[in-house]
Order: structure tokens, then C-alpha cells, then sequence
């Protein structure tokens, strides 16, 4: 898979096409990431707001540790976002800080870990960040095919 | 041997990130580890084969450390507000165990010594352990703040700057307190203790005062001392 990029004085832009040959744009932040592309595993991209809806919308299914999140994204997506697999877990205690998840100590065949589940608040969070990406995704798909754009023309 | 985090843990707490937000992290990277090596052994690799692709999948240094990093509101206090951790943080906690030793002086007086027109006599017994308490929290106040800055400073890696002014501060302040005690001129009445802070009226004073600083600073100091030295060696 190829991904490529465009990067502008405030937002950087990934474009890649996916299994089913769509081409796919995701807006990336900074240098530092918090989620990387699967084939390029040590260079991390900022894709805001998609941790966060990502780790709120697999946490409000079912309690999850930072390394069951991490390998849900991985399976659920066909390694197409791997997540820079650490990096999952500023991601999480900072949602956790914000109030969107609560986490408690939970002890499963002799491992204690740090179990994350999503609160009222979180569920709310996860509601506009869902809102706000299907919005993009499809108002960027309505200009790659030109569908509204081309009618009007 | 460094251990996988040694150095994602220096990183953390030099950039200001607060040491319960990093003991965390690095609790929660340590699990994740496990969970990557049991991963890649079941995967068929050796124990080295299995380590080194379990860190390479948990992430570069770099980026484990630069995604907390940029999270500022895990920030410490003391990053955040040097001046005031290590200036306004120490004069309160100075007064605070000035307050505690004025009370324990107070009472003891009341207590174990109810005719007496001042704390400041031969005592015997209990009233040792109960007064000598309150001595000790008053004039090991400034030393016990001094050690309380540095292990602050030590626990965020700060150099030895913001430790060293705070220190002298306390240390000048400790000096130049001064306690009095009397009855009032009602008979029975409750003794008054005032505690109050003066500046050296003479050189005699003035050198006094010095020597007592150098010391409170000397002994502040000594945790500090032992603890880079530790570090030195350790490296």
C-alpha cells in the first residue's frame, strides 16, 4: 500500500488506497502520532480526533486493557491503522483525565491490568467525534467523485 | 543493564511530565510488553527474537515519549510553577511546622507546666518527649524543607538552580526566626508564645545568623548530594 502526503503551514493529509481500491484521506496533525499507518511502523502520524474515536467506540462495546484496544484496531481494520502500539495509552489517560473513561485494576488469569470503559460523558464524546468524521469522509468522498459537484457544473 | 524503559523514563520526567502520570505509563508499557513477547513467542521466536520485535512493535522511544510529551496536562506542578513550588511551596511548608512547633511549645507549657512564667526551664519526664518534639520540629523546620525541595527536584530531575535558591530562602528565613514567650499580667492567665523574624542588629548577630543559614543550607543539601552522587555512579 502507498501512502502519500500533503502537508500544508497547519494540516497534513494522508491519502492511500485501501483493499477495495477507494482512495482514502485522512487528516493528520503534527510529526508526533498517536496512530501510524500499518506499513510504515516507525513513522508516526497524528490523526485527530481518530484515536479517540477509535479506543471510545471499541470501549463502549466491552472493558478493554490497553493491549486488547490496541490488537481490536489491528484485527478489525486488516492492519490498515496499526496503532504505534505503546502510544495507545497517553491516548487513554488522557480520556480518562477529560472524564470520558473511567478505568479500574482488575485482576483475570494472574495479570492485573488496568481495565478502560467509557462514561456518560465519553459516550457524548464518541456521539460528535463520530458526527464530525462521517461528515469529512463524506464530504470528501462527494468531491473525489464528483457527484453533487458535478451536477451543479 | 538498562532496563526497556530507563531511558523513556528520564525523558519523561526531564520534560516536566509528573512522575505518577510517568509510573503509570511505563506500568501500563511494561504489561503491554509482557502481552507483545507472549505474542511473539506463540508466533515461534526465540526469547531475544521475541523481545526485540515486541519493542519494536510497542514503539520507538521517540514516540512513546513525544506522544506523553505533548499531553500538557500531564505536566507536573513544579514544571508548570517553578517559582512558586520552589519559593512559595517552601515558606508555606515553613510555616506550617512553625505553627505545629508554636502549638506543641503552647500546650506543653500549659500542660506540664502550668506556674511557670516560661517554657524555657528544666523539664522532666513526659514533658522531654512532648516539648523536645516541638524543638525539633522548630529548629529542624528549615533543614526538613530543605530535604522535602530537593527530593521534589530530585523525583522531576531538575538541576540544582531552583533547589539551591530555595534553600538559601528557607534558610535565611529559618535564621531569622526568633521566639518569645510570657505571661500575661493577669494572674492565671494563658502564656503567650510570638514567634517573629529580625534582621541582625550587629555583625555579631549578622555572622550568627550566616553560620546558622550555611548550616540549614549544608544539611538541606545532603540528600541532594547523595542522591547525584548515586546517580553518578550508577551511570
Amino acid at each position: 500500500m502507498v501512502v502519500d502526503y500533503l502537508m500544508s503551514e497547519d494540516a497534513l493529509l494522508a491519502f492511500f488506497v485501501n483493499g477495495r481500491n477507494e482512495l482514502v484521506v485522512i487528516p493528520l496533525g503534527s510529526m508526533y502520532s498517536s496512530f501510524s499507518m500499518a506499513p510504515r511502523e516507525t513513522n508516526p502520524n497524528f490523526m485527530n480526533g481518530v484515536p479517540e474515536l477509535l479506543i471510545l467506540r471499541l470501549v463502549q462495546q466491552e472493558e478493554m486493557y490497553g493491549y486488547e484496544i490496541v490488537q481490536a484496531i489491528r484485527g478489525r481494520t486488516d492492519s490498515v491503522i496499526a496503532v504505534g502500539e505503546g502510544v495507545v495509552y497517553p491516548v487513554l489517560h488522557g480520556l480518562e483525565r477529560d472524564g470520558a473513561l473511567r478505568s479500574r485494576r482488575k485482576t483475570v488469569n494472574g495479570r492485573n491490568r488496568i481495565y478502560y470503559s467509557v462514561t456518560p460523558a465519553g459516550t457524548r464524546r464518541l456521539a460528535d467525534l463520530a458526527k464530525g468524521w462521517t461528515n469529512l469522509t463524506a464530504a470528501i468522498q462527494t468531491i473525489l467523485t464528483g457527484e453533487k459537484h458535478g451536477e451543479a457544473v | 543493564m538498562a532496563k526497556p524503559f530507563d531511558e523513556l523514563r528520564e525523558r519523561l520526567l526531564r520534560a516536566g511530565v509528573a512522575p505518577r502520570h510517568v509510573r503509570r505509563y511505563l506500568c501500563e508499557l511494561g504489561d503491554h510488553l509482557s502481552d507483545l513477547k507472549v505474542d511473539e513467542r506463540n508466533a515461534g521466536r526465540c526469547a531475544a527474537d521475541a523481545e526485540a520485535a515486541a519493542l519494536i512493535r510497542l514503539g520507538r522511544t521517540d514516540d512513546l515519549a513525544n506522544a506523553m510529551i505533548e499531553q500538557r496536562q500531564f505536566r507536573s506542578w513544579s514544571n508548570r510553577a517553578p517559582w512558586a513550588i520552589f519559593s512559595l511551596g517552601p515558606l508555606l511548608m515553613l510555616a506550617v511546622a512553625y505553627y505545629i512547633a508554636m502549638f506543641l511549645l503552647w500546650s506543653g507549657w500549659q500542660i506540664f507546666l502550668p506556674g511557670a512564667d516560661t517554657p524555657f526551664v528544666r523539664i522532666d519526664g513526659f514533658a522531654i518527649f512532648y516539648l523536645g518534639v516541638g524543638r525539633l520540629i522548630y529548629f529542624g523546620a528549615p533543614v526538613f524543607v530543605g530535604w522535602i525541595v530537593f527530593l521534589i527536584a530530585a523525583r522531576q530531575r531538575f538541576n540544582a538552580l531552583w533547589p539551591i535558591i530555595s534553600t538559601i530562602l528557607v534558610a535565611f528565613v529559618g535564621g531569622a526566626a526568633q521566639v518569645r514567650a510570657s505571661r500575661t499580667a493577669i494572674p492565671g492567665g494563658l502564656g503567650h508564645i510570638r514567634m517573629f523574624f529580625t534582621l541582625p542588629s550587629s555583625g555579631e548577630l549578622l555572622l550568627d545568623r550566616l553560620v546558622g543559614a550555611v548550616i540549614v543550607f549544608s544539611l538541606g543539601m545532603v540528600p541532594y548530594f547523595i542522591w547525584r552522587l548515586r546517580r553518578v555512579s550508577l551511570s
